[in-house]
């Protein structure tokens, strides 16, 4: 089944090719620079990589079963390759990721692609670690893959994505799907602390069920080129989606957040909250829609993004879009960019505070309205440190 | 104290102020009266330092050191404090935070060591028992859906934390209840003493009540017209200001 998938793919990019700026979702990112990467080699070089009994390890996109082996929860986790998976829902793919060709290409291009399924009722408060390692085949290749994780009924998991490189030029494609059964709760958070030249493109799917709490934390700092899609299904009644992410931009930075939301079942909850703090000649990228359809009453869905520009060179180009089809439902959305506040300043200094400490003080204050909301306290304090750093950096 | 000489000031190419002469000694209330775009609150933010005015003539300095010049965090330093009429509202900073880090940058000036948690934290409480405010004030952030009071008590909690030379209160009396108004005239009678100076910028008579000023100034047009007594109050609450234009 995967190789018929992996075939059409191929032909949908090759008839397509790279996005264009024609398209809603790149009309502000350029895919020029993509064309100077290659398929990445399929050998990856023997690496032994040290896990814990928390973590469990991805090479190059791909499972690294000895990690786990010291996973502490492995009895309730059970793991596939997408290969031996006959179940289309299963594969089922977002039929708007299917239109995107570069999700295209990242399906035709995986290898040894993962399924992973916590078993029902797999309750761990301890938080799980992915942890992404990248090492070098040759320079400018591109990694593309392709996992699935799947939570079965009333399991709660909380997992926090890190992406680990070698400082060199890679294109990481990277492909996910969640799926979240009846009565879970699954917390992602993500953090990505990048000094590399990494592109990173990812597709992120979150299928969820009925009565399931998602939260999805994330948190970017000085990553070179960072573009996300995330759809959430929210398919069946009774689920909460709330997705935080804080963006940190510096030098020539762009980071791009493209989420979809689509309100498919009545008594559902969506929160989307994007902060973008931008310095240099950084850029920023918001596309965020939400979609009710006819029958999802009593919907209440709220999209927020904030741009703080710190210099006059920065760009935050903010796309919100509400599309409403039902009529009993609480929607709203907002968008706001702009510069430090010279009033907020102004009372800061007249207390003695000096004039950088008072910028410092509100770009942290911005910020941490984001990490406040994060869902996961451990990825809080991650990113508290890392707000710190890169505004003292 | 502080002494103003000659002070002219605009805004967007607009004068405001147009030769201001005033002196106000260590230990005494100075109040200034004067109607609605009279120039009384450009000259409190000017003793600020507010860079969105242009000092365009004259000087002000403290205790024999000219300020006109000086940044806005220096000045407060030097002791000024401004007690502003319209606080902005930060959210996502703490009032712990922004207090601590405030006093302590002035203790940093003064030579002194910074004030530890423990320490600043009780102080501060003794301070929000005397305003009638919880302790829970201090987890809120700066002025972020306060009421209108609590803004002002805030501001007179940031007097008496930093306890600075001279406290300017920009119509710190404007949109007060009685009881708000009588916490804030507490804080200002708590904060003064011999060594400090205190400018009250109002239109009413009621914070007056509550605070007996030593000399009351009448502005009209950015300039100082009279100055006098409290016997002045009187008159403007009973005449309003006509009788003070040729």
């Amino acid at each position: 089944m995967i190789d018929l998938i992996k075939k059409n793919s191929l032909e949908f990019f090759n008839a397509n090719g790279l996005p264009s700026k024609k398209l809603e979702n790149w009309k502000f990112t350029s895919s020029k620079n993509f064309k100077s990467f290659n398929k990445s080699s399929s050998s990856i070089k023997n690496q032994k990589i040290e896990s814990d009994e928390l973590s469990i390890v991805f090479v190059n996109g791909v499972l690294d079963k000895n990690s786990l082996k010291n996973f502490k929860f492995s009895d309730l986790l059970e793991v596939k390759n997408l290969d031996e998976l006959n179940d289309k829902e299963l594969l089922r793919c977002s039929e708007n990721f299917l239109k995107e060709s570069m999700f295209n290409l990242g399906i035709s291009e995986f290898e040894n692609g993962s399924y992973l399924s916590f078993k029902r009722n797999s309750v761990i408060e301890e938080v799980i670690n992915i942890k992404n390692y990248f090492f070098e085949n040759g320079n400018n290749e591109r990694v593309s893959s392709f996992n699935i994780f799947h939570i079965n009924e009333g399991s709660e998991i909380s997992i926090i994505e890190e992406d680990i490189k070698e400082n060199h030029s890679i294109f990481n494609l990277k492909l996910n799907k969640f799926i979240c059964e009846n009565s879970t709760v699954f917390k992602y958070g993500k953090s990505f602390n990048d000094h590399s030249q990494t592109y990173s493109l990812s597709y992120n799917y979150y299928q969820i069920k009925k009565d399931v709490v998602l939260s999805v934390d994330s948190i970017i700092t000085s990553s070179f080129f960072n573009k996300e899609f995330i759809e959430v299904d929210l398919n069946n009644s009774g689920s909460d989606a709330k997705i935080n992410i804080l963006n940190l931009g510096k030098d020539e930075q762009h980071i791009d957040n493209n989420i979809l939301i689509n309100h498919k079942a009545e008594h559902c909850t969506s929160f989307q909250h994007v902060r973008n703090v931008l310095d240099n000649k950084s850029t920023a990228v918001f596309n965020g829609k939400v979609i009710v359809a006819e029958g999802a009453q009593q919907t209440d869905s709220n999209q927020s993004n904030k741009n703080l520009l710190l210099s006059l060179e920065s760009n935050a180009f903010s796309n919100p879009q509400l599309e409403i089809y039902a009529d009993d439902v609480s929607c709203g959305h907002g968008s706001t960019t702009g510069a430090l506040d010279e009033n907020s300043i102004f009372y800061l200094r007249a207390r003695g505070i000096d004039y950088s400490s008072a910028q410092k003080i509100l770009i942290k204050a911005f910020a941490k309205e984001v990490i406040d909301d994060f869902s996961l306290s451990s990825l809080q304090d991650i990113s508290e440190i890392a707000l710190d750093s890169w505004i003292n950096g | 104290m502080i002494k103003i000489k000659n002070l002219e000031a605009s805004i967007d190419d607009k004068t405001i102020l147009k030769g201001i002469d005033m002196e106000i000694p260590a230990g005494e209330v100075h109040v200034i009266m004067g109607r609605n775009g009279s120039g009384k609150s450009t000259l409190a933010n000017v003793i600020a330092g507010n860079e969105a005015y242009e000092v365009d003539g004259g000087s002000i300095s403290m205790n024999d050191t000219d300020i006109t010049e000086m940044s806005i965090e220096n000045r407060a330093l030097e002791g000024i404090f401004l007690c502003f009429q319209y606080p902005v509202a930060i959210p996502g900073v703490g009032m712990a935070y922004f207090l601590r880090s405030a006093l302590n940058a002035h203790r940093k000036h003064q030579g002194k060591d910074e004030m530890d948690a423990l320490e600043f934290l009780n102080n501060a409480k003794a301070i929000l028992s005397e305003l009638g405010l919880d302790d829970s004030f201090l987890k809120r952030s700066i002025n972020d859906g306060f009421s209108g009071g609590e803004k002002k008590k805030s501001e007179i909690l940031q007097l008496l934390t930093i306890n600075p030379k001279l406290a300017v209160l920009d119509e710190t009396d404007s949109g007060l209840d009685v009881d708000a108004l009588r916490t804030v005239a507490k804080g200002v009678n708590k904060f003064k003493n011999e060594n400090n100076s205190v400018l009250i910028i109002t239109h009413y008579q009621r914070l007056l009540n509550y605070i007996k000023p030593d000399v009351v100034h009448l502005m009209i047009d950015g300039k100082i017209v009279e100055s006098g007594d409290m016997s002045l109050v009187e008159k403007v609450e009973k005449d309003g200001y006509s009788w003070l234009e040729k």
